[in-house]
């Protein structure tokens, strides 16, 4: 009896434990996170607003410590990283009362928030929370050498952070913050820093700016000095790579390794796609007014196109018609066209080329006729031959920060790419959390429409992580996107 | 003797979650030899094969029992190094039994059974929290049945199912910056179960049964979200934050075919297959009435989440010793299949390839009133995630134990 019971517990217990897997190979707890071939002990980060941890229109305090270098050196701590340091806003609002003064209220507001207004939410500008605090100085040094608004050639300026040139347009407010001196230039109070390994993500601006003013600018596209330039210009590629060559230079003087990324096309980002291209609905009372208030415009394009002074095409492109039932385009100013005199103003309606500025929301309300009565100013639109040097300007810089990267043979961050796949259909997907760059509702932009929330920061450290692992074979683990800061809603 | 008898129940103390959310805790006699199904000492036959009434040795028998399910699971992702456990509450299926001949040949009976259900329940920041945070699910199954002796060695029996379910889902609306529960106590559906019960020779008994599917309608369910008040109208949510839905689970059938053989007259050994139809549940589709939460293009108010569940196979080998008048010693082992691939791993209902070894223990105090105690424990595979639809990857590994009390009477 006794015999049998054993042998029934025995065989029970042999055919369990024959096919019984039940334990981790590797338990999460026991894995050691390794540097590889970098070293993390000193890490710098370089590069604008997209390094500082900018977003909402503002820096302030949590952005800060969602920046995504901040995430990523918090996972280097992991493989021996050291303090992060970053220059931090005094507040969690950000602005700065007396540029905000200065700039006609127009610029340096406090984060914008979702407020809901007529029923709507809509992102509404604070106040500055304070003014200009300066905390650098000799010997001050920051791991974030992020400077928002930076373009490429900027960090190699002294006196880039001399507080007497920021009234006069000479100087950043975010680095005379932070600057050791009135005539420090950017990278060298990254580079006097020794670091062992950097980050450098910078060029967005250098073609950003230009777009967000609706091409304003001028492409300065063969003009190698840019001295010339105006805020608002593209800069040409060559003064882009030169830049960036000097500092990858600079930095891995010493030895030290780093990640460099390049330009996303603004087309995927919420700030140019919000707002559709075909904004202006077409109810039959108001198509039938604004043809007839168009007429006069449309037989004055006639006449030039019979005299010769514009082609049919182009005729065609500027013959303004709404239609009922559809979505129209919005009327438009495009100084492309041909100036055909103050009579015949260079005007258009939109096509599904251009893209109309998430800044140029307030006007299309029926009310104030913008796009339909009163045409959208320059500044609200990127048309479709604005946007055509913006997407050349980005590939020349893509490719020439492609070359330097690997001239250096440092790890590459295809930040573009990744941004094109959050701007798909299908987004990225987290853990059951699907991002996409959808504006407020997607998750991943920061009301501002161009800069990251906390969480869409986190995607591209992680990026980061990745790449800095196949390159240098280090284990840094990746962070948990949906841990971080997204949209607040009211 | 005694001792040894002891130190198997407290070592294998315990288990018996089946694939899925389907559980095998049906009748504590049954459950310490592996869950098997040919026996006829009592009413709680009525759950495995109506048509074991028939034999049942009394004209009335009442069974009833109750379980204490215990399991837990871990989570681990190797990308980012975190690992979380569940903080599964503890599981109380319960049966109730009856059985009477009202002829010689003819019994009826009436059966009340748990035979599915699952509480997941993880830690609150844990990085499936969007797939589910919370999710309990109840079914509970009423059975009017009857069976009929064709002969002195065989009988036929049939029974209808009313079921009756509740669902209550928590999860989190990252995107929303808010959670979201879904709930229907009112789900039901109907089935119906049928089975030949055989008794060949004095040694052997053969019994086949199958129990159909039942969709489970939930028809009235009520979505709350758990958001800002401004996102109302936004995701089309009426001015408590909530919408209505409708979804249909599935409980599906199972074949079974069950043997025990009596080896000496106080030892018998009993086996059993079943045949589980979990492809049956190869999606979920929430259809909320105006909730713009879905991710069919046509209609966003539908979502529809790919479940891609397989037939199972479960095999069963238990076996009884008599070992005087009072007690009777019972032991088992079954290998349990999980529903479902890696790429297909549920959260929201883990599920394991499992060993299962059960003992128990059957105490019959005086003449036709008995005590069974049972437990069971699961040892489940450790396995990949792979989920591309939620995006999910990562390991789990489960553990899991049971143990049952249960009681009987036969009168007449």
């Amino acid at each position: 009896m006794k015999k049998i019971l054993i042998s029934t517990v025995a065989v029970s217990a042999l055919l369990f434990t024959v096919s019984c897997n039940t334990d981790f190979d590797t338990d999460v707890s026991n894995v050691v996170v390794t540097n590889g071939e970098a070293n993390f002990t000193k890490f710098v980060s370089v590069g604008n607003s997209l390094t500082s941890g900018f977003r909402d229109g503002a820096l302030y305090s949590d952005g800060q410590l969602q920046s995504f270098p901040a995430i990523m050196a918090q996972q280097m701590k992991l493989a021996g990283g050291g303090e992060f340091k970053q220059p931090m806003m005094p507040n969690n609002i950000g602005g700065f009362s007396s540029l905000f003064v200065a700039s006609g209220q127009t610029e340096f507001y406090g984060k914008l928030t979702l407020k809901v207004v007529a029923g709507a939410l809509s992102p509404t500008p604070s106040a500055p929370a304070g003014d200009i605090d300066f905390i650098g100085g000799a010997g001050k040094m920051f791991n974030n050498m992020g400077v928002p608004g930076a373009k490429s050639y900027h960090l190699g300026v002294a006196g880039y952070g001399n507080p007497a040139g920021i009234s006069l347009g000479l100087a950043n407010p975010y680095f005379a913050r932070f600057a050791t001196s009135v005539s420090a230039k950017v990278i060298d109070d990254a580079v006097n820093q020794a670091p062992t390994f950097f980050s450098l993500w910078i060029g967005n601006n250098d073609v950003l700016s230009y777009a967000t003013s609706g091409g304003a600018g001028v492409d300065r596209t063969g003009n190698l000095n840019p001295a010339t330039y105006g805020s608002n210009d593209i800069t040409d590629p060559n003064v882009v790579a030169g830049a960036i060559s000097g500092y990858v230079n600079a930095l891995t003087a010493n030895g030290a390794k780093g990640v460099i990324a390049n330009i996303p096309n603004v087309t995927s980002i919420p700030f140019f796609t919000r707002v559709p291209n075909k904004p202006i609905p077409g109810a039959p009372a108001t198509v039938t007014a604004l043809n007839n208030a168009y007429a006069a415009y449309n037989a004055g394009i006639l006449q030039a196109k019979d005299l010769g002074a514009i082609t049919q095409a182009e005729y065609n492109a500027r013959l303004i018609k709404f239609t009922v039932g559809v979505a129209n385009g919005a009327v438009i100013l495009d100084k492309d066209l041909t100036n055909l005199g103050p009579n015949v103003p260079p005007l258009r309606m939109s096509t599904s080329k251009d893209y109309i500025l998430l800044t140029a929301s307030s006007q299309l309300n029926p009310t104030v006729g913008g796009g339909t009565s009163v045409p959208l100013a320059d500044k609200y639109v990127l048309t479709e031959k604005e946007t055509a040097r913006v997407l050349t300007a980005t590939a020349a810089y893509n490719a020439k920060i492609k070359t330097i990267a690997d001239g250096k043979d440092l790890a590459f961050v295809d930040a573009n790419a990744k941004m094109m796949e959050l701007s798909g259909a299908s987004g990225i997907q987290f853990d059951g959390v699907k991002y996409t760059a959808a504006f407020v509702t997607g998750g991943t932009f920061s009301l501002d429409g161009v800069h990251l929330t906390g969480r869409g920061y986190a995607l591209i450290a992680n990026e980061f992580l990745k790449q800095i692992n196949l390159k240098y074979k280090s284990t840094l683990p990746m962070v948990n996107v949906n841990n971080y800061q997204g949209v607040t809603f009211p | 003797m005694k001792k040894i008898v002891l130190t198997t129940v407290l070592l294998a103390g315990v288990l018996a979650q089946a694939g899925g959310f389907r559980v095998s805790l049906q009748g504590v006699k049954q459950l310490a030899m592996a869950h098997t199904s040919a026996h006829t000492e009592d009413a709680s036959v009525t759950f495995f094969n109506p048509a074991g009434m028939s034999f049942i040795p009394a004209k009335l028998s009442v069974a009833a029992g109750g379980f204490g399910a215990q399991s837990s699971v871990t989570y681990q992702n190797l990308s980012t190094l975190e690992s979380f456990d569940t903080n599964n509450p503890l599981g109380t299926p319960i049966y109730a039994a009856i059985a009477y001949k009202i002829l010689d040949n003819v019994s009826v009976g009436f059966n009340f059974s748990t035979p599915f259900g699952s509480t997941v329940e993880w830690s609150s920041d844990w990085s499936g929290r969007e797939i589910v945070q919370r999710l309990e699910l109840k079914a509970f199954y009423f059975q009017p049945m009857v069976s009929f002796k064709l002969s002195p060695w065989a009988s036929v029996g049939g029974s209808f199912i009313y079921a009756k379910g509740s669902v209550d889902w928590t999860k989190t609306a990252t995107q929303l910056g808010g959670s979201l529960n879904i709930k229907d106590e009112k789900a039901s559906g109907t089935g119906f179960g049928l089975g030949f019960y055989l008794k060949p020779t004095e040694k052997l008994d053969v019994s086949i049964a199958y129990r159909s599917p039942v969709d489970m309608k939930a028809d009235a369910g009520v979505a709350s979200f758990n958001v800002s008040p401004s996102l109302y109208p936004l995701v089309g949510l009426d001015a408590n934050g909530q919408d209505k839905f409708k979804a249909v689970l599935p409980l599906v059938d199972e074949y079974t075919v069950g043997v025990t053989y009596k080896i000496t007259p106080k030892w018998l050994v009993s086996g059993d297959f079943n045949y589980t139809g979990w492809s049956q549940y190869n999606k979920l589709t929430l259809d909320f009435e105006n909730a713009a939460v879905g991710n069919q293009p046509n209609d966003p108010t539908v979502l529809v989440s790919p479940k891609n569940f397989h037939n199972t196979q479960t095999w069963r080998v238990g076996t009884q010793y008599q070992i005087n008048d009072m007690f009777a010693a019972r032991a088992g082992y079954y290998y349990d299949e999980s529903p479902y691939a890696d790429e297909n791993f549920q959260a929201e209902t883990p599920s394991f390839d499992s060993n299962v070894i059960t003992a128990g223990l059957g105490i019959n105090l005086m003449k036709g009133f008995g005590v069974d105690i049972a437990g069971g424990i699961a040892l489940p595979k450790s396995r990949e995630a792979k989920n591309s639809f939620t995006s999910f990857y990562g390991q789990a590994k489960a553990k899991a134990y049971y143990f049952g009390l249960g009681l009987s009477y036969n009168a007449f």
